[in-house]
This record gives C-alpha cells, structure tokens and sequence, in this order.
C-alpha cells in the first residue's frame, strides 16, 4: 500500500464530467486499467471524506476506502475497459460493493474473484405488480402487513415453511425457478420476467460442500435479516409513461410488492468455501494482487470453474428462495382481499440480481468479447433490442429495480445504449451504506427509529428490533441522489419511483 | 419507394426524376428493358425505344401484360411493380451469391434442416395460370401483389388463416389484438442507418420481430403451464417456519 498525503492522492483523481470522475494509473500499484466512479456533489464529498479520513496518521484497519478498492481491483489480471463504481460505491470485502469488473474470458491470465460477487450470491430484487390502489389497501394496511409477516419468515435462524428434504434441495440448486415451476409455486411468467429466466444452466450442485447444504435447506424460502426485507410498496411518480404502461404500472397509487433477498446462509458458505480453494490456487499460480481481500483463481483453472459452477447454484438458490416467497405474497395478498392472485394481477415486473458474475458479449475497442463481468452491488442494466432481456421489455429496456431503505423510496429505471457502452451495461443496486453497521448501532436507538417510521404512516412488523437501527435511512446516502446520478450520466433511466407504507423486515 | 428502388437498381440520377412525368416514365421502361429486364422481342423493344410515337401506350400495355403485371389503378403503381419485377430478376441473378452467405450462415447455426416431400412442390409457380389466380385472389382480399406471386400467396394464406377461421369471423373481438398504442417512432432503434426512411422501415422490422418473439414466448409459457398440470403439487406447512431468533 502506499502512502501519500490526501492532497498528493487528489493528483490521481480527475473530474471527467459533471457526474464522474477518472482514477488514473499509479493510483494504487499495478493498474492495468484505469477506474471511474459515478457522483454528484453531494456523493463526491462522501467519496473524498472517506478517502481523506483513510490518509490521516495512524489509519489502519477496516477496509480500505472504495475510490482504493476501485483501483486495486483495476489491477487484477485480465481486468477489460475499466473498473468502475457506480454512484452507491461503498467499501466492502475486497472489491467495493457498487463496483464492476469485467474479465476476457479468452485471456488466460483473467480470474474470477468470489470478492467480486459478494457473500451474499444473487442477493437481488423483485417487484410484483397489483391492479390495487391505495385506498384499497389503506384500510387493511395493518392486516396486510401482519399477513405477510406470518407467511414469509424472517430473521436471523428463521426457517421456511415450504417442505423440502435434502433430495429437493438438489434439484432446487440445479434448476433454479424450473424447480419452483415444477413443483407449482410460480406462475410460467415469473420465469420469462426473471434474469437468465431464473436458472443458471452451469450450475452444478455436486461443486457444493454438505456445510453450505447443511446452512441451506432450512432457510430456503426465508426473507433473512439484514438489509433484506419485504415491502409493500405505492407508485409514487411516473417519469416514463410508456415504459411504465409495458411494466403494467398505469397510475400513481397503484400498489406493488417489493422483496429484497438473496441465496441467505447458503451464498455465505459457498463464498467462504471458495475463498479458502483459491488462496491455494493464487499461490500456485503466482498471482499477485495488492489486497489479500482480492482472493481469484484464473477462470479456466479448477478452482475458478468450481466456483462458477456454485455460485450459480447459490444463484438458482437465491431464485427459488425469491419465488418461493413470491408464492407466500400471493397467498397473502390472496386471503387477505378474498380474490385469486390471478384475479390480483400480481406479476412479476422484474427480478434483479446485484451480486452475481456472469459471461456476457461486449463490445471493447469495437471488438466483441466474450467477458466475465462481476457485479457487486451493481445491477445489469441492458438496453432497448438486446437479445438477453424479456419481449416484453425489447422496446423499453430491461427495468432495473432499485431498493431504497427502509422507510425512504425504490425505484424502477431502464437500461440504456450509453450503460451498455460505458459500464458494460451495469448501473447502481440500492442506496449504499453511508454508515458503517457498528456506527449505526452508537449513534442511532432504535425505538427512534421504528418511532419515526410510525409518523411516516409505514407499518412495520420487524424480527429483532433491536438491530433496525443499522438499516436506518440516516445510515445510507440518499437513494434519490444514487439513482438521480444514473439518470443524469445517462447509464441508465429514471422510470418510476414507489414509496413504501409498509415494510417486513429481518 | 419508387425512387429507392431506382436507386437500387442503379438508375441514373434517380433522385431528381419527376415519376409523374409521362416521357420520364417511358424513358425508365426502355431503360429498365434494355438494362435489366430484358424479356420482350426484338420488334416490342424497338417499338418502346420509339418513345414519340403515338402508337407506345398501346405497345406499353401489350409489354406489361406479357411480364404478368397485374391490372392496376395508375402508371404510378404499374411503374412500382416493373422496378420490383427488375429487382427481383436482378437478385436472382446473384441468387448463387446470396445462396453462399446464407448457406454459411445456416453452417454456423448448426441446426438439422428436415426437408419433408410435398406434392405442391411440383405445381409450376412461374405459369400465368397461376399467377393470375393469385393476383385474382389478391385483389378480392385488398392486398397489394408483390412481383413474386409466392410471397403474395404467402400473405393471402396469413390472411385467410389469421382472419378468416370460422371461430375468428364469429368473434373477430377475441382475435384482433386491441393493444396499448406506443409511440415506436420515439423508441431507440439501437441503430442509426442516417436515413429517416430506412430507420422507419428498420423500426417496423423490429415490431414484427418482437411480435414473432411473443408469440413464441406465449407458447412456451403455454406448455409450460400443460407440463404444470402434470407435475404441480405446492405445499406449505406452517409448523415448520420459525420467525427471527
């Protein structure tokens, strides 16, 4: 690591435009390519307090600010056009959560780096469509709100109420939503609304060790804790009407549901697995990177396959485990108002990955290619025709949802030709913590917190109270910022913003 | 269109010609004549060359009945069909050219083509006899004949299967898609080919191929919801769930 004054760090920053700045070479050593992030000005001065805090005497500790872990991954071998961190960047294990990389796959230098994806595998988003408005569901709120409670369990160590002994799981981890198709939780359109329609085809259950399987089979169809959580969720403003109109969303105050979760103890441990494998694998291959956090393999050795082929089927677990509580929604929404879900039009609008890597073809330098991009708190954002996204969604561009926190706002935004080019067809995942996790919880009480959500009118039904002081809006920047940032350096679209009335959370 | 097709085809300065001019129109027949179409006798070409006469409307009709040129309203759409009759015998002249991309592109798709016997191959499509039947059929259905009278035969069946099944006629409301209208002109194309009517033209190729792929998508989905009724059994068993800690 180096070391240098914060003034003599800013000569290595250079502001390219109005919401992005270049890190050139020589930031952090070896830099194969050169990084860029995405802020406005209020992000910009998060990005630099952090930095300047990491310069002062006697830093040490904790990981490294993002704009460093942006250039150290900039330095890994194989690495494409550039490393980029998308307006949300915040630190995170080894790679910055918010940041994307993208690999030749054709070079055989290149690696795949679980660091890259997260621990988190295909932590994502899903977004389901009613043809309710608010004031139908103003009256039952509270009603509403414990229903969903009782049918989706939450929390750390909660279990899933979908029978499944170890013989499923197997066939859940290779054929993803296929799995929930056959056995009738989800309806054939989930399928066609999903990312790689719900099903990683490379997944291979056998690269899984009996640990993650051990983690994974109770907590399949689980919301987890953390910043997971279920909404339900009002159309606040529609800044794309057609887009919206293809997305099924007509007016303001129609009412979605909202569910953030991932693969839960099952992506941890595959994650974890990996990162021991490819300790040995750096070693044997002598490849060096400046943070010991940026643990890879070369993507076509052992080691690297072993890992594609899990982390998909944590992937496909993640995708059951989304459409398993998909199911448990509609039921409740289905009890509740006494109508089918069919008759509730509740279709999935979209499901989004944030932590995933994926072979995609791009286009660099006018060539195309064939890269690995990983996506870490990032979300694939394609544009309008690109043969990878829903029909339904080839004029509009795929819809890329947007998470707030709790008790602030989510958006919907739409891919675009100018993501495509400048990040590889990937923009922002959420808001990004602005606080750290331990900081929240000295700052923040959480009474305070629940209190404040009270005055809002959001209904809340929370498993540990407790902990609901960390995903307070104050520990995150600004989600509005994050997006505005995406929407104004054009990677991708502000489509339609929803608010929360009541929220589900581990 | 007419102009494009001209251009095409080749014709020189087509883009300042005023079609609707009577001696411009005759000076395009004997060009198109000598230059591409090349199907009349001797003494028919020599008499279409003779562009002042007064005998040529008469020659002209005789010529473009004997190309197969279905009757039509004006000089304008008669003009139309010889550029596309012009067009069609210069593409099959570098038919092989054509051939040997496709053929390549077939190769890399690597899908097995099964050719299956039919007995309607065997009809002679080039025969006038049916041609006129088809160009019959054309226009008691308002379609527009294309110079190949296979691919007007191709829109005449979409017609009559898409919109003229028994069950469709009876309940034309449950067939004819009553979509949502949006604005395609505003959509990105994705591409820019710098020309206003060929972005168009991409655009409306782009609609239809998203329409194919829908009802490709729909069927997928139907089948997977018949395999569904085979193999669904959700269930749920609230004594196993455990909230939070």
């Amino acid at each position: 690591m180096v070391v240098r004054q914060y003034q003599e760090e800013l000569q290595y920053l250079e502001k390219i435009s109005p919401y992005s700045w270049r890190i050139k070479k020589g930031f952090q050593p070896n830099m194969n390519v050169e990084g860029i992030f995405y802020v406005n000005q209020k992000l910009e001065k998060l990005m630099l307090d952090e930095l300047r805090n990491a310069c002062r005497p006697g830093m040490v500790g904790g990981f490294l600010p993002g704009v460093k872990q942006i250039a150290n991954v900039a330095a890994l071998p194989g690495i494409v056009g550039r490393s980029v961190g998308l307006p949300d960047v915040h630190s995170g294990y080894g790679f910055a959560i918010g940041n994307m990389a993208a690999f030749d796959v054709n070079n055989p230098e290149s690696i795949v780096s679980p660091g890259g994806v997260g621990f988190d595998i295909n932590c994502g988003v899903r977004l389901l469509r009613t043809n309710l408005f608010e004031q139908d569901v103003m009256p039952v709120k509270e009603h509403l709100a414990q229903s969903l409670f009782d049918h989706i369990p939450v929390g750390v160590g909660s279990k899933g109420i979908i029978p499944m002994n170890a013989k499923d799981l197997e066939e859940a981890l290779e054929m993803g939503m296929d799995w929930s198709l056959r056995e009738g939780y989800i309806w054939a359109e989930d399928k066609e609304h999903c990312e790689e329609y719900g099903r990683m085809l490379n997944a291979d259950p056998a690269k899984v060790s009996m640990r993650a399987k051990k983690r994974g089979l109770p907590q399949l169809g689980t919301l987890g804790a953390g910043n997971h959580y279920a909404e339900i969720q009002v159309v606040d403003e529609i800044f794309d009407k057609w887009s919206a109109c293809k997305m099924g969303i007509e007016e303001k105050g129609q009412i979605c549901v909202m569910i953030h979760s991932g693969s839960r103890g099952f992506g941890h441990q595959v994650a974890t697995d990996a990162l021991v494998q490819m300790e040995k694998a750096m070693k044997r291959d002598n490849i060096e990177t400046n943070d010991r956090q940026l643990a890879c393999a070369r993507i076509n050795s052992a080691e690297g396959q072993d890992y594609l082929k899990s982390m998909a089927a944590a992937a496909n677990f993640a995708w059951v485990n989304r459409s398993s509580m998909t199911f448990l929604s509609r039921q409740a929404f289905a009890k509740q108002f006494h109508m089918t879900p069919d008759d509730l039009d509740m279709h999935v609008i979209y499901d989004v990955s944030h932590n995933i890597a994926k072979v995609e073809e791009h286009i660099v330098d006018g060539k195309p290619k064939t890269l690995l991009v990983h996506r870490k708190g990032s979300t694939r954002a394609f544009p309008p025709h690109h043969p990878l996204i829903p029909v339904d969604y080839q004029v509009t561009g795929q819809p890329v949802l947007i998470g707030g926190t709790m008790g602030t706002c989510s958006y919907v935004l739409t891919g675009t030709e100018q993501g495509m080019l400048e990040t590889f067809g990937s923009t922002c995942h959420g808001a990004g913590r602005a606080l750290s996790r331990a900081k929240s919880r000295r700052n923040l009480d959480y009474t305070d917190v629940l209190r404040k959500l009270e005055y809002m009118g959001i209904s809340i039904r929370v498993a540990s109270p407790k902990l609901v002081m960390e995903e307070a809006p104050e520990s995150y920047k600004n989600v509005t910022d994050v997006v505005d940032t995406c929407h104004a350096a054009g990677i991708s679209k502000k489509c339609i913003k929803l608010r929360p009335i009541a929220v589900i959370k581990g | 269109m007419s102009k494009r097709l001209l251009n095409a085809l080749e014709y020189p300065q087509a883009d300042s010609l005023n079609l609707n001019d009577p001696l411009t129109f005759k000076k395009i027949v004997v060009w198109l004549e000598s230059n591409k179409i090349k199907n009349a006798p001797a003494n028919t070409f020599n008499a279409l060359k003779n562009i002042n006469s007064r005998e040529w409307d008469i020659v002209y009709d005789k010529y473009k009945d004997s190309l197969g040129c279905p009757a039509l309203g004006s000089r304008v759409e008669e003009l139309q069909w010889l550029l596309g009759h012009a067009v069609q015998i210069t593409s099959s002249l570098n038919r092989n050219l054509y051939l040997k991309y496709a053929t390549e592109n077939m190769e890399t798709s690597n899908v097995p083509v099964i050719v299956a016997e039919n007995p309607l191959d065997k009809l002679n499509f080039r025969s006038k006899e049916f041609t006129d039947g088809i160009n019959d059929l054309a226009k008691i259905l308002k379609i527009v004949p294309h110079p190949d009278p296979l691919v007007t035969l191709r829109a005449v069946r979409k017609l009559i299967t898409k919109r003229m099944a028994p069950d469709c006629v009876e309940n034309p409301q449950k067939y004819i898609v009553n979509g949502t209208p949006y604005p395609i002109q505003e959509a990105p194309l994705g591409f820019d080919l710098h020309d206003p009517v060929l972005n168009n033209a991409a655009n409306i190729l782009r609609m239809l191929y998203i329409h194919d792929l829908r009802e490709l998508q729909t069927k997928a989905n139907e089948l997977i919801v018949a395999a569904q009724s085979v193999t669904a059994n959700p269930k749920t068993d609230t004594k196993l769930g455990k909230v939070g800690f």
